[in-house]
């Protein structure tokens, strides 16, 4: 057969496979309002560049009537391109075959891309759209699980793993995108749960919804699981993209570096926190008047409002923003705040991306349900994120900074490098009428008045302690500066930190409080 | 079954404190993001929001009241 007819045979095979469940499948899929796994592929990277491998894989399934059955692609579509020149690994798992249910060739597909990104220090981008695993093929598609859970934990730390929810991801299915770095959802398309409404129904009673059990907004806002939330597919791939811009390819790169630009002249950096240390105000603003050409891109912006993570750019770098936020629940640290932050924290860490920490905060939130949903371990994930990580480290306190939350808080006793205050900051154990309470507790008791003895203890303290002077005379911060300069001095100490040694005594891994 | 974090109707406080404001009325319309109360708590005048807009059902609070956590003070309808 000469080489022509050959060629012409290859485009037959490829035009094929390129249907993937076929024409009722897809009809099906638009229906639910969903875009196919391969015009997801072509929204998400740069224009011509991707490049699919394992087109022609099979399955080897033989019972229950499988033999015999055609399966394009098994289901999954793999490969590698570019997003903005940057190059990355993808798989997408094509709900119109099989309903992209997982057997062993399918998650041999996504072990082999991921095998890929690890070996080529690229990021790797998985999009879910699966019903789990393939019933037929028994135990080996709980091994496919299994192999594809390992190498996400193999990879962790070494290069960015980003999971896109765009389907249902139910059973043990959920593992991998909670093991991976960044979760993307989708309102009305992503679905996640270990046991779904029929299942909760049958043994509990309880009646739920998919969409409340476990839908964008639930994991988006309550759960956490989510990092980034879209209204639209084509939303969530602009937020892809843009994250991608951030990161670097792996743990030994820094990331791209972009031409600096000055924040834009409305966030005025002395008009945002007002003097009454009880008023509320919202910290991104103090955030966007730092940051290059004032754009912060905020992580998990609905779940633990209170604290805010994120990445901005300082004179062209990425750095991780990590700051109280006193607009909600008075910038408090609890359970799943400190959770956040500290994942965050050692995220930066890991892609060797500064921390800059913006401190406002009144303490940890007292509570019976606090205390026993475990404060205790999860406010201690901060504190081990902080110790651990040795990127350049800023901190910059903006007002209150007390007690246990101060030394939480990127504080100079956890290696902060740099610990810049502000005149409003109020560094001190405890607030000014906790302490004088305690302090004074004899006089104010004893006083012919005992109201107006503690009102004026209590101003007392606020006058002698409630300031950054006190720290700043034991060194504990570096310098007590004027808002406007808080730029400039940032951009300083990223320079000076630049070549930045931290070393630290050799161990297998630390054991922190998960 | 609804979560409480996704009520978008009720308005609760999430620690106890004494209200010093309330902006609201019965029966005032209000968009998402309008103050609805002030809670003075862990050395904040925290500002309660709308978490949507709508007309305001009922206003369980006034001025000078010390309210328990997940006590209702705004609902929308």
């Amino acid at each position: 057969m000469p080489l022509k007819n050959k060629i012409e045979e290859l485009k037959k095979r490829k035009e094929e496979v390129l249907q993937g469940g076929g024409e009722q499948a897809v009809a099906k899929q638009v229906a639910m309002g969903k875009l196919t796994a391969r015009e997801r592929i072509i929204a998400l990277l740069d224009e011509d560049s991707f490049n699919e491998y394992d087109m022609f894989v099979e399955h080897d399934a033989r019972d229950f009537g499988m033999d015999g059955k055609v399966l394009h692609g098994d289901g999954v579509i793999i490969g590698t391109g570019t997003i903005f020149g940057a190059p990355v690994a993808v798989y997408a798992q094509d709900f119109t075959v099989a309903g992209g249910s997982l057997g062993s060739m399918h998650a041999r597909k996504i072990t082999k891309i991921m095998d890929y990104a690890l070996r080529m220090r690229i990021p790797l981008i998985g999009i879910n759209d699966s019903g789990g695993a393939r019933i037929q093929e028994g135990v080996n598609s709980l091994a496919g699980y299994g192999e594809i859970f390992w190498r996400n934990t193999l990879s962790s730390g070494i290069i960015p793993q980003i999971s896109v929810i765009l389907g249902p991801c139910a059973g043990g299915a959920v593992y991998s995108p909670a093991l991976t770095d960044f979760v993307f959802v989708v309102d009305k398309i992503s679905k996640m749960f270990i046991t779904g409404p029929e299942v909760i129904k049958s043994v509990l009673g309880e009646e739920i919804s998919q969409e409340d059990l476990g839908g964008a907004k639930v994991h988006a806002q309550i759960t956490g699981n989510a990092h980034f939330y879209a209204e639209s597919e084509y939303e969530c791939f602009e937020q892809i993209k843009k994250l991608i811009t951030y990161i670097p390819w792996n743990n030994t790169r820094k990331a791209r570096r972009f031409e600096p630009k000055e924040p834009k002249v409305n966030f005025n950096i002395e008009d945002i926190v007002p003097g009454d240390p009880k008023e509320p105000y919202d910290v991104r603003d103090v955030i966007r008047a730092i940051a290059d050409d004032s754009d912060f891109f905020e992580i998990q912006e609905k779940w633990a409002a209170n604290i805010v993570i994120g990445f901005g750019r300082l004179n062209g770098e990425t750095v991780g923003f990590v700051a109280n936020q006193p607009l909600v629940m008075a910038g408090v640290l609890d359970v799943d705040s400190s959770d956040k932050a500290a994942r965050f924290v050692r995220y930066c860490d890991a892609f060797n991306i500064p921390l800059v920490t913006l401190v406002d905060l009144p303490g940890y939130l007292p509570g019976i349900d606090q205390e026993h949903a475990g404060v205790i371990r999860h406010g201690a994930k901060l504190l081990y994120a902080y110790s651990e990580a040795t990127v350049p480290k800023m901190t910059v306190i903006l007002r209150k900074a007390y007690g246990g939350g101060y030394i939480a808080m990127s504080s100079r006793h956890l290696r902060a490098d740099f610990v810049f205050a502000w005149p409003s900051a109020e560094i001190a154990v405890m607030g000014p009428e906790g302490a004088a309470n305690i302090i004074f507790r004899k006089e104010i008791s004893e006083a012919p008045d005992p109201e107006a003895m503690r009102r004026q203890k209590v101003e007392e303290y606020k006058e002698k302690f409630a300031n950054p002077y006190v720290a700043a005379a034991k060194g504990y911060i570096d310098t007590v500066i004027e808002p406007a300069e808080t730029r400039k001095l940032l951009l300083h100490a990223l320079e000076v930190s630049s070549t930045k040694v931290a070393d630290r005594p050799f161990k297998k891994h630390g054991i922190p409080p998960f | 079954m609804i979560h409480p974090k996704l009520d978008d109707k009720n308005v609760t406080a999430f620690i106890p404190g004494t209200i010093i404001d309330v902006k609201v009325k019965k029966g005032q319309e209000v968009k998402q993001g309008d103050v609805l109360v002030i809670l003075d708590a862990m050395k904040m005048h925290n500002r309660l929001i709308a978490p949507s807009a709508g007309k305001v059902k009922e206003v369980k609070v006034k001025p000078g009241d010390r309210v328990s956590k997940g006590a209702l003070l705004v609902s929308i309808e």
